[in-house]
Order: structure tokens, then sequence, then C-alpha cells
């Protein structure tokens, strides 16, 4: 669905995006990830035609987004990092204006639909000065679905959101994948909210591609060692258990250090052996752990 | 261009300016002292007082005398006293150039608005994003600021008629306003100027990134029109028939060349770079 070969940016000689190479599947959702200008916003407008690449291929739906831009923008949803509404304008109106340009037949049905289902119908007829920064995302992912895209580009969308506003749009987002087989190609730096979410993920850094893959590619490659803490009663001396490193300990918790995952039921076992084991948690096996295990191994 | 998407665009900017009191207000208010306060401030008091007494008249007489033999000459001396003659020219002529200053003031408001505005509200983007070509973006935004200029001189010249053809009426005993000239000046030469202010506005509004940046330099418009008002006071200029005719081709001239350089910006690329980076 997109497809990116060589890509490269610069802005006043300075290189933004370089060498990037990666394709998006019909119907996934890739989590783009990466610091703050790491060059995921420019890949975006790249990938829109709304910038021209200084190299590389892009297609995007089977178009050029520089030679065929608005064939390409008809079929892409894009949710800004600011929502970019207008503050003047309230909440339908700034749809309706936006489905004139996307050229929607019956706008209005359109609108009023999307503002139900984004949970904005009591406040349609409010300005959006007035909308608190959840409403305002809320209103932009309703503007960026306008035209039914095919893909979805959501840059930042949970920034400026409390928990619950953030776990809301995520499952917003999850069950308009998994309902309309959306295309999305989510970036973002906020890892903890979108690891569940992801099919894939894509690590950017200074503009190059760090590493892509699904969760446990990348955690296999990457995350080898892991540490496990156990729920239990048991107290042990000494800074092994039956070859296993203790790492840690704390009052009816036991922490250790398995060199790979499959070591991990073996542990268990010989700790049931020997006293309860209540729970356990494998830690360090996320996707904040495997960004930094990642940016160490590629600096 | 797209249709709808432009009559969008129009509806929205021109909403935009009509529930922005500060950009509204300081637009209306000058117009409104052209057409209605300075009219009654000239026409009233030299209906009440002899000229011929206030004394100081002979530079006023001497301009009279410099008049062209035509029509406006024959018509300024057919009159009885001074007082009909100052009252009919200040009326047809010496109020004409502060008819192209309204147009021009409101297309450097709204044009200078135009691209920075979305810039400063950060919704340029979103604007490129969509499947909107260049050049209904930039007809749009300069139709959006070109007709509310028009609309805005069509109303001022209206009230400005009212205004002075009641209160002459007195000494005339019929309505003096409007003359040929101002027929051209609304037809011919104000939708030229306006166009031309709209164009180089919205030229400047593409370049740059903020409002206030893109007003002061747009505002360098009202320049040449200055210069013609200040012809006309010393005698040097005559704002008749003939001079708006060619006035008004040769800024058609200019809009072309205009419109050519601001289709340059037809890039969104382009536009991006200078707007959003």
């Amino acid at each position: 669905m997109i497809c990116l070969e060589q890509v490269a940016k610069s802005f006043s000689g300075v290189p933004v995006i370089s060498d990037l190479s990666f394709t998006v599947r019909k119907g996934e959702i890739l989590g783009f990830l990466g610091p703050n200008g790491s060059g995921k916003t420019t890949t975006i407008r790249l990938l829109n035609g709304v910038i021209t690449a200084d190299a590389g291929q892009i297609t995007v739906a089977g178009f050029d987004p520089v030679t065929a831009g608005n064939e390409v923008r008809k079929r892409c949803g894009v949710l800004t990092e600011s929502a970019a509404l207008y503050g003047q304008m309230t909440a339908l109106e700034n749809l309706l204006f936006f489905a004139e340009l996307y050229g929607v037949s019956e706008p209005k049905a359109r609108a009023e639909e999307l503002l139900a289902t984004c949970g904005l119908r009591d406040a349609r007829h409010k300005k959006v000065a007035v909308f608190s920064t959840g409403m305002k995302k809320r209103l932009g992912i309703a503007k960026a679905l306008l035209h039914q895209p095919e893909i979805l580009f959501l840059d930042e969308p949970t920034t400026g959101l409390d928990p619950e506003g953030a776990k809301s749009l995520i499952h917003y987002i999850k069950e308009l994948n998994r309902t309309c087989g959306v295309t999305i190609l989510l970036a973002t730096h906020q890892l903890k909210q979108v690891e569940e979410l992801c099919h894939r993920f894509l690590f950017l850094d200074h503009g190059r591609l760090l590493e892509i893959g699904t969760f446990n590619e990348l955690a296999e490659k990457y995350l080898t060692a892991v540490s496990i803490k156990v729920e239990t009663d048991l107290e042990i001396a000494g800074p092994e258990f039956k070859g296993f490193q203790l790492e840690n300990k704390f009052p009816g918790y036991l922490q250790f250090k398995v060199e790979r995952k499959e070591e991990i039921p073996i542990l268990l076992k010989e700790l049931l052996a020997v006293g309860p084991v209540y729970s356990s948690v494998i830690l360090g096996r996320d996707l904040e752990t495997l960004y930094f295990r990642l940016k160490e191994e590629k600096a | 261009m797209n249709k709808r998407a432009a009559r969008a665009i129009i509806t929205k900017d021109i909403k935009a300016i009509s529930s922005n009191v500060q950009l509204w207000l300081p637009m209306m208010i000058i117009p409104l002292m052209f057409s209605i306060v300075l009219p009654l401030a000239v026409v009233l008091p030299a209906r009440f007082y002899e000229m011929d007494k206030i004394g100081n008249i002979d530079p006023i007489r001497k301009l009279f005398s410099q008049l062209p033999p035509g029509t406006l000459r024959e018509t300024i001396f057919s009159f009885d006293g001074i007082n009909q003659q100052v009252i009919f020219f200040i009326v047809n002529y010496f109020f004409a150039p502060f008819f192209l200053l309204i147009p021009l003031m409101a297309a450097s408001v709204i044009g200078a608005n135009s691209f920075a505005g979305e810039k400063e509200r950060k919704t340029l983007e979103t604007l490129l994003f969509t499947p909107l070509e260049l050049e209904t973006l930039f007809g749009a935004k300069i139709l959006a600021a070109f007709l509310p200029a028009i609309f805005l001189t069509l109303v001022c010249s209206f009230l400005y008629g009212i205004v002075v053809n009641i209160a002459a009426y007195p000494l005339f005993h019929r309505f003096i306003f409007p003359q040929g000239n101002w027929l051209l000046l609304l037809l011919w030469v104000t939708p030229a100027v306006s166009l031309g202010a709209v164009l180089v506005n919205v030229f400047i509004s593409a370049k740059v990134k903020g409002f206030q940046e893109a007003y002061q330099l747009g505002c360098l418009v009202i320049l040449p029109i200055l210069g013609i008002f200040i012809a006309q006071m010393t005698g040097i200029l005559l704002v008749n028939s003939l001079f708006l005719c060619w006035f008004g081709a040769a800024v058609l001239v200019i809009d072309f060349f205009a419109l050519k350089a601001c289709s340059r910006f037809l890039n969104r690329n382009q536009l991006f770079t200078s707007q959003v980076s």
C-alpha cells in the first residue's frame, strides 16, 4: 500500500531523511516510532506529496505523490499533530468545510455520522476554539475520515491527551482498522500507548531506519535476556537459585534474570517445587525497553 | 477550478472576516469617513459660508482657470458662484482618489490575511493535505479578498452619492453626482485596482510567515494612489474620464504580470517551504 525506496530529504542542506526504505501492507497498522525530530512528520508530508523528496521513489496506493498527488490525497486522511482546525468555526462547520474540499457526497449526513462516532454530537454547534485537546484530536480524526480514506496517517494522535482520552482514541483507531480495514501509519513517541495497537513497528532515528518488524521478531532479536518478577513467600539466600541469577529481592517478591525466555517455565517449575508462586511478570520485554536497546545497539 | 471547493474557501474566508471585529472595524471606519463624514464636512460649510469672503481663494480659482477645455471646464464655469464651483469639483473630482483607496485598503487587509492567516492558524498544511488543486486555492483566496473589496466600495459610493446629493441639493436644486468619470472609476478602475492589490497582497502573504508582516508590506500598494491624490490637489493631474480609461488599462496590464508571478507559487513544495517550514 505504501512503498519507499532509498528516500532522502534535506532542508537547507541539513539531512532530515536519509536512505529510508520500507513498505506498509494493506490493512496494517504500522507504528512509526522515533524521538522528536527523527523525521516522522517529514515522511508523512513526503508520502502525501506536500513536499518532494531529494532522492528515491515513493508509491502510495499505487500512485506517485509528486506526479499524481491529488490521487494520493483523495485516498489518504491525515491527522496532523496540532489537528489544524478553524477555531472560530463550529465542529460541524469545520467538517462541512473539509467535506467540500474532499468532494464528499452528502456532506451533512457524513459529518453528523462522524461527530456521533467520535462522541462529539453534543458539541457539534460549539466553536472549536473552546474544545479540549482531546476533543480537537477526535474532531481531527473525524476530519481525516470524512472521505473514507484507504490510508490514514496519524501524527502524534495521543499527544496532549489524558490517559482516558488516549485509551479511548487508541480503541477507536483499533476498531477502525478492524472494521474498515484502513491501513494506518501511526507516528508517535508514546511507546506504551501503541504497544498493543500496531501490527509492526518501525524505529526511526535522525531520519534513518533503525529497524522494522513485529514486536516478537524484534524482541527475539534484541531482548534475549529478560527479567522475571515472581510473587512468592520463598526466602532465598545468596545470588543464585538453582543456577538462575537472582537480580533483586523485595518483600514478597523475587526478581530473576534469565538469558532466554524459554528458561522461564523451568525457573517457575523449580520455584513451585520448593514453595508457592502466586504470580509472575516478565520485565523489560516491552516496546520502550526494545527502543532503548535498539538505540544502544545501533548507536 | 473546483467550484465547490472554491465556494467553500471563499465563504469560509468571508465569514472569518465578518466574525473578526479587529479585522473589519478598521476596514469600515475609514471608508465611512470618506463616504459620509468628509463629504459632509466639506459640502455643508461650503453651502453656508461665502467663500469669496473667506479669502485665500485664489489658488482654487487658479486651479479652475487651468482646467483643460471640455465638459468639466464648461460645467464649472456654468455655475453662478465660487461655492457651487468648489462643491461640484470636490464632489466629483477631488474625492475620486479616496474611492480608489477604499478597495485598496480592504483588499490589502483581506489579501494579507489569506495565506499568512492560514499559516498563523496552522491550517495551511491541512489545506495542502487535501486533494485541492492549488489553482483553486489561489483563485478562491483572490476572490475572497476581491469580492468584499468591490462590495465595500460600491456600498460606500452609494452612501456617498446619497450624502452629497442631499447635502448639495439646496444649492444646486438638482443631483450633481455621479458624473461619467465615477462610472468609469467604479466599473473599470476599481475592479482593476482591487485585483492588483489583492494579487500583490496574496503574493506577499504567500511569501511571508505572518499577517503583520504581510499587511505592512502589502500596504505599499496604497502609495501610487496617494500620488494621484496629491497630483490632483496640486493641479498636475485631473482624474477625468480619459485619465481613468488609461489608468484602468495600465493597472490591468500590471495585474496580468502579477497573476503570472502568483502562478509561480502553484507548487505545494514551494508554498510549504515558504509557509510551514
